[in-house]
């Protein structure tokens, strides 16, 4: 029953965020399609260098495309459902999760959930084009794609909202929210042979680049459910991780005065 | 039936203070010194089903601390609360089903979006189904005459009917009370009235318990029945309104307008201010008696016009307030001493 309700809360809150940015039409249609543009630009850039070079770290230009439809759809799904992973340091700060407590839901979900990022429905589109373009993507990879994807996204969720966590304790944690944020998408986009063995457990561990592009490849090379596996487990881990930080965090907010509305 | 109760209720802040000059600031990364801040200290209340409270108090009393305890937004760090018979701070999600919050300063509705279009994610937030959901909304839309904005966007209508919606949006889940912090700022006076009409059907009609905090006196005479009036974190007068306007029967405004000039001073009076034909004066009637007073004007000359009025509640409570702060002024000067 719980569940059926919760189900029932993100859907409508997902209507109502996707209603609000249709609102401004042509500044959704221009962001979506500025987002896809400007990913596509790289995907010159790498056909480039490695026509050139003949591949890098021992990825082809499949590999860096597969990398990049996982991380560019799965961060765009994480943004489209809960837009608000990256702004809860700035809502702890300025007293803006009162309205959130004051209702019968999860706060974190709640507030996470209460949000669309409008140029995160292009990074979601792309994924899909760019699989759609590639050659020989059969159904079990299509189907693995659609695996992957709602587990990277959950470790992007909830890595970056751990982050942002943080500012219950430090007061501002958006610096160290925008480093890893960084980290983690840069590490994500280029092949995990290029970087030295020494700090490649940092990205099992801390920036969990691996599980959101690393793995998904080595998924989809060797078509093994197994890795696909370990992706949805790095990704529960770091939800409870996550909900974990959060629930400790609520109990030092300080809430403010600051005058607000829901957009 | 008790609905808010509270037992030493306390909330301390901690904050940073701001050393002066580089060195200091230097020194404070490696030990910053802090200073405790007593938002609230103590609060012993009880509050009965039914009840239309005012919580009153001046800027930084506590008021909105106090608030955020009762409604789980806040964790105490001292004493003890009961809402509804819940802990706010343990309870907040089954205590949330039983309230019901408006924010002046907060809303809860999408700014982007038409009310109609909140409602429908509020009836999710608190699982009422959709045919519940759209014979509750019919009825507020109704009681509340939302018809003509409701599927306006939020940020196209006038303050006004922006709150109308909030409190509807607030009753949704048919809360047991209404916490109202600062519900009528920014309104001018005719959706003030309607505002106050219509918390007062609330009570009348449904039994809502209704705990109020305002800077507005025309929100809490019109509305409540019991006044709270807390200053630097404690209570300092828990009655009704009936003995919080009595106060007033103490003093009289005597407005007073002769035919011609006449001389306004009185022994031991002196006016609150007068023209050559007019003055008016502030009398306390333990020292003065009114009749004794009337006289003596009628006295000074043909009197064409005379008022009588009760002290404002504004000045009664703003007396209240500049009283406390002399006590602790002394009480802080005695410590010194």
């Amino acid at each position: 029953m719980r569940v059926a309700s919760t189900l029932r809360f993100l859907g409508r809150a997902f209507a109502v965020n996707a209603k609000a940015v249709l609102e401004y039409r042509v500044n959704f249609f221009l962001q979506v399609f500025g987002m896809m543009l400007n990913n596509a630009a790289f995907a010159v850039f790498w056909k480039v260098l490695i026509d050139r070079t003949g591949g890098v770290g021992g990825y082809g230009f499949s590999d860096i495309m597969f990398v990049w439809a996982v991380s560019s759809t799965a961060f765009g799904l994480a943004h489209v459902v809960a837009g608000n992973i990256r702004s809860i340091s700035r809502m702890v700060r300025e007293g803006e999760l009162d309205v959130y407590l004051l209702q019968p839901r999860d706060v974190w979900l709640n507030v996470v959930c209460s949000r669309t990022i409008v140029s995160a429905w292009g990074d979601f589109a792309y994924g899909f084009i760019v699989l759609a373009l590639m050659p020989g993507v059969g159904l079990e990879r299509w189907l693995m794609f659609l695996a992957i994807i709602p587990a990277a996204a959950l470790v992007f969720a909830a890595a970056f909202s751990a982050a942002e966590t943080l500012a219950f304790w430090l007061g501002d944690s958006q610096g160290i929210s925008g480093a890893l944020q960084e980290f983690l998408l840069s590490f994500s986009l280029y092949p995990e042979t290029i970087f030295d063995p020494g700090m490649r457990w940092i990205f099992y561990t801390l920036v969990p680049s691996a599980f959101v592009a690393y793995v998904p490849l080595a998924a989809w090379r060797g078509l093994d459910w197994g890795a696909v596996g370990i992706v949805w487990a790095a990704a529960l881990a770091w939800l409870l991780l996550t909900r974990a930080l959060f629930r400790a965090g609520l109990k030092r907010y300080e809430s403010g005065n600051k005058m607000g509305a829901r957009i | 039936m008790t609905v808010i109760e509270t037992r030493g209720l306390s909330r301390t802040f901690e904050s940073r203070v701001r050393p002066r000059g580089f060195a200091a600031s230097l020194k404070s990364i490696v030990k910053p010194e802090k200073r405790i801040v007593n938002a609230v200290r103590g609060i012993d209340l009880e509050v009965e089903a039914g009840e239309v409270l005012a919580f009153l108090g001046p800027n930084g009393a506590g008021k909105s601390t106090t608030i955020k305890m009762l409604t789980g937004i806040l964790h105490p760090s001292g004493g003890t609360a009961r809402v509804l018979g819940l802990d706010p701070a343990r309870d907040r999600m089954k205590l949330a089903m039983g309230i019901g919050t408006v924010f002046g300063q907060k809303s809860q509705l999408w700014y982007h979006l038409p009310a109609s279009d909140s409602f429908r994610l509020l009836g999710a937030v608190y699982e009422i189904d959709d045919a519940t959901l759209a014979r509750r909304t019919g009825e507020l839309v109704e009681r509340f005459a939302l018809a003509p904005y409701l599927e306006t966007p939020i940020r196209k209508l006038s303050l006004g009917e922006r709150v109308r919606c909030e409190i509807a949006a607030s009753l949704l889940h048919k809360p047991r009370i209404l916490f109202l912090d600062e519900p009528t700022i920014g309104l001018d006076v005719v959706a003030k009235r309607e505002v106050r009409v219509l918390l007062d059907e609330l009570r009348r009609e449904d039994g809502v318990t209704i705990f109020l905090t305002s800077h507005d006196i025309g929100d809490i005479e019109k509305v409540c029945k019991r006044a709270i009036i807390i200053h630097h974190g404690t209570v300092v007068v828990d009655e009704s309104m009936k003995e919080l306007k009595h106060r007033a029967l103490k003093r009289k405004r005597v407005g007073v307008k002769w035919a011609g000039p006449a001389d306004s001073s009185l022994p031991g009076l002196e006016p609150l201010k007068h023209t050559e034909d007019a003055a008016k004066y502030e009398v306390d009637t333990t020292k003065h008696r009114l009749e004794d007073v009337i006289k003596v004007l009628a006295d000074r000359g043909e009197i064409v016009d005379l008022t009588v009025e009760d002290e404002p509640l504004e000045d009664i409570i703003a007396a209240i307030f500049a009283s406390r702060s002399e006590e602790e002024a002394h009480v802080a000067a005695g410590a010194r001493a």
